[in-house]
């Protein structure tokens, strides 16, 4: 029946004046561009298991599980990349989060209307930086001062056997997990920064008044009130800092120091999966080189894949 | 809500007609609180013109007129809330019970910093003291994202510390008062948000009793709900009545003339008429108070 009366009307459509046929090319090009982004898509992943097919056939699931990445006996394993792109995401996921919630909050609740806009568009022109500008800053400005005013003297301090001593060791060059961690953080700090601040926005002005109605200090409103109203988009910003975080490739090739294995300290140089590809693909010359770094490839494709979708779901839950 | 920032056009050809003097007829009991000649603008738009309000103790006062007359505006200065935004700004005098808690003069905010240890603002009034003792309910339903026990408890534990013990004494008694207490008891670990449009709207009322304020301010607290959850809500007014002081600003003239003992007919941001309520309804003095309760404008 509903769908009788539905069709009658979209008979009369013609009626004004349109033309079928533009409608018809109109609707078909749309069509085609979607499609386009979708066969691209479904074509990237493809090729990636092809090209990467060759290693997980040769080392099954050790590739995930294995450090060795010995390009001479051409034995590859991807755990200590893997291992470096959670560890150091994560690192910055800890490092701005605090800062960003610190940034949103402000811009929302505390900063006068007439500068917080300007401040809030500055947030967001932060994002755009492109990754080597803070690669070369990192590599020239911070790993140095890094490594004389903070890692020498924590070395110095305490004894290499103590467990303190184990977290800190490594190669006082400034070129290490940890600036990798903050070099991350530092970029996608405006990027959640800016998410969070869209998220406040939508606690209703009314929810909000009705916190302060009851008595409540401005500390109290954001803490009791505004943040758990976003608990589950909170959730989301985390993860799409965390999808930023894992992909990034220039700023960490430069200053995580690219050795390959298992970080063992904070101050450990290590690898990313990122950083791996980006440093090697020009030389690999070995079929089974290119193979194991396509392979890097589609495992850190599934990892932002899963974090990114994750995040979706939980933004879209948060909205209703 | 929507209404509050309606400024009032100067071009009116109305204004001049609205300069009469208020047609008042003040309570002969005891005022909680009372306004006094208060003027308030957002920013550089005027929206109150020397209004005076008295509200007698444990009676519903009702504020009625056409949207945009100021009477959300007036709720909103009553408990300060417009502090909150930056331009906004009133002037004259509000008392509770006496004290003014426009100026810095006012008793309370001398009282409040030689306690020490409150935060005064620029005032030197503390307004999160103030918002304790004049509670609001607003349009929408403003449940908290937490459990229905949490939400009643929120502004107590702001407050005040008190025990599991008392908490869920405080806890049952406000709900049973918003006459909420039968539908909720089972699941009080339950979220608020999950709460039906009518019982969010107790929920906040519980929420707002809770504390125990001398008045309880409702800013068209039924324009969001059913026949039913409408009914519900008045009724819990009337009985909440005993206990508090209720100002209610509504649209709905049939709400105001069933529920209240006083109501003041605002018009471009004068009170017009301040009477008694079957006065008012049966017999407007003004002619705009008139055409207004009768449906010819508004």
């Amino acid at each position: 029946m509903s769908t009788a009366a539905i069709d009658t009307r979209t008979e009369d459509r013609p009626a004004r004046a349109q033309s079928p046929l533009g409608e018809t090319i109109f609707r078909t090009l749309c069509f085609s561009a979607a499609t386009l982004l979708m066969a691209a898509l479904a074509g990237v992943v493809v090729s990636l298991i092809i090209g990467g097919w060759p290693a997980f056939q040769k080392f099954g699931f050790g590739f995930i599980t294995s450090t060795a990445w010995n390009p001479v006996t051409e034995d590859y394993g991807a755990a200590g990349p893997i291992v470096g792109t959670i560890v150091t995401s994560i690192l910055a996921l800890i490092i701005a989060l605090p800062l960003a919630l610190g940034v949103s909050v402000f811009l929302v609740e505390f900063c006068p209307k007439r500068i917080a806009r300007p401040i809030a568009i500055a947030v967001e022109l932060l994002a755009g930086i492109p990754s080597i500008v803070y690669g070369m800053w990192g590599l020239f400005v911070l790993a140095p001062w890094f490594a004389t005013h903070i890692q020498l003297p924590i070395m110095m301090d305490f004894d290499s056997h103590s467990l303190i001593g184990r977290i800190f060791s490594g190669v006082p060059n400034g070129a290490n997990i940890f600036t990798a961690s903050l070099i991350l953080a530092i970029m996608i700090l405006p990027y959640m920064a800016a998410v969070f601040r869209e998220l406040l926005l939508t606690v209703p002005s009314q929810v909000r008044e009705a916190a302060y109605g009851l008595g409540s200090t401005a500390f109290e409103v954001v803490a009791k009130v505004m943040l758990p109203y976003v608990s589950k988009g909170t959730v989301g910003v985390i993860m799409l800092g965390l999808g930023r975080a894992l992909g990034e490739t220039m700023a960490v090739t430069f200053i995580i120091g690219n050795s390959h294995g298992f970080p063992h300290s904070l101050f450990d140089s290590g690898s990313t999966i990122a950083s791996t590809i980006a440093n090697e693909f020009a030389e690999a010359t070995s079929d089974m080189h290119t193979s194991a770094l396509i392979a890097l490839g589609l495992v850190l494709f599934v990892l932002t894949f899963a974090v990114l979708a994750v995040a979706r779901a939980l933004l879209a839950g948060n909205k209703n | 809500m929507n209404d509050i920032a309606t400024p009032i056009s100067p071009a009116s050809p109305n204004i001049a007609a609205s300069t009469e003097a208020p047609i008042m007829t003040r309570p002969t009991g005891e005022l909680v609180l009372e306004a006094r000649n208060l003027d308030f603008s957002y920013g550089k738009t005027q929206s109150l013109f020397g209004v005076d309000l008295p509200v007698e103790r444990n009676r519903i006062t009702a504020l009625i007129g056409p949207s945009g007359c100021g009477k959300s505006t007036l709720l909103r200065a009553l408990n300060r809330i417009y502090d909150m935004y930056p331009g906004q700004h009133a002037t004259g005098r509000i008392l509770l019970n006496s004290e003014d808690i426009l100026s810095d003069r006012g008793s309370l905010a001398r009282l409040k910093a030689r306690d020490g240890d409150v935060e005064l603002n620029e005032s030197g009034l503390d307004t999160s003291a103030l918002r304790a003792r004049i509670g609001m309910v607003f349009q929408k339903p403003t449940p908290f994202p937490m459990s229905i026990y949490d939400n009643v408890a929120f502004g107590v534990r702001l407050h005040q510390k008190k025990s599991k013990a008392e908490m869920d004494v405080i806890v049952e008694r406000s709900l049973k008062r918003a006459a909420l207490w039968d539908e909720v008891k089972d699941k009080l670990s339950a979220s608020g948000l999950g709460l039906s449009g009518g019982q969010q709207q107790r929920l906040c009322v519980a929420r707002g009793i809770a504390v125990e304020p001398e008045v309880l301010l409702l800013d068209e607290p039924a324009s969001a709900l059913d026949p039913v959850s409408t009914a519900k809500l008045e009724a819990t007014l009337m009985e909440l009545k005993k206990d508090f002081t209720i100002v209610i600003v509504t649209h709905n003239l049939q709400q105001a003339a069933r529920i209240s003992d006083h109501t003041g007919f605002m018009f471009l941001g004068k009170m017009i008429e301040f009477r008694p309520t079957a006065e008012l309804f049966e017999r407007p003095q003004s002619p705009r108070t008139r055409d207004y309760v009768t449906g010819r404008f508004g």
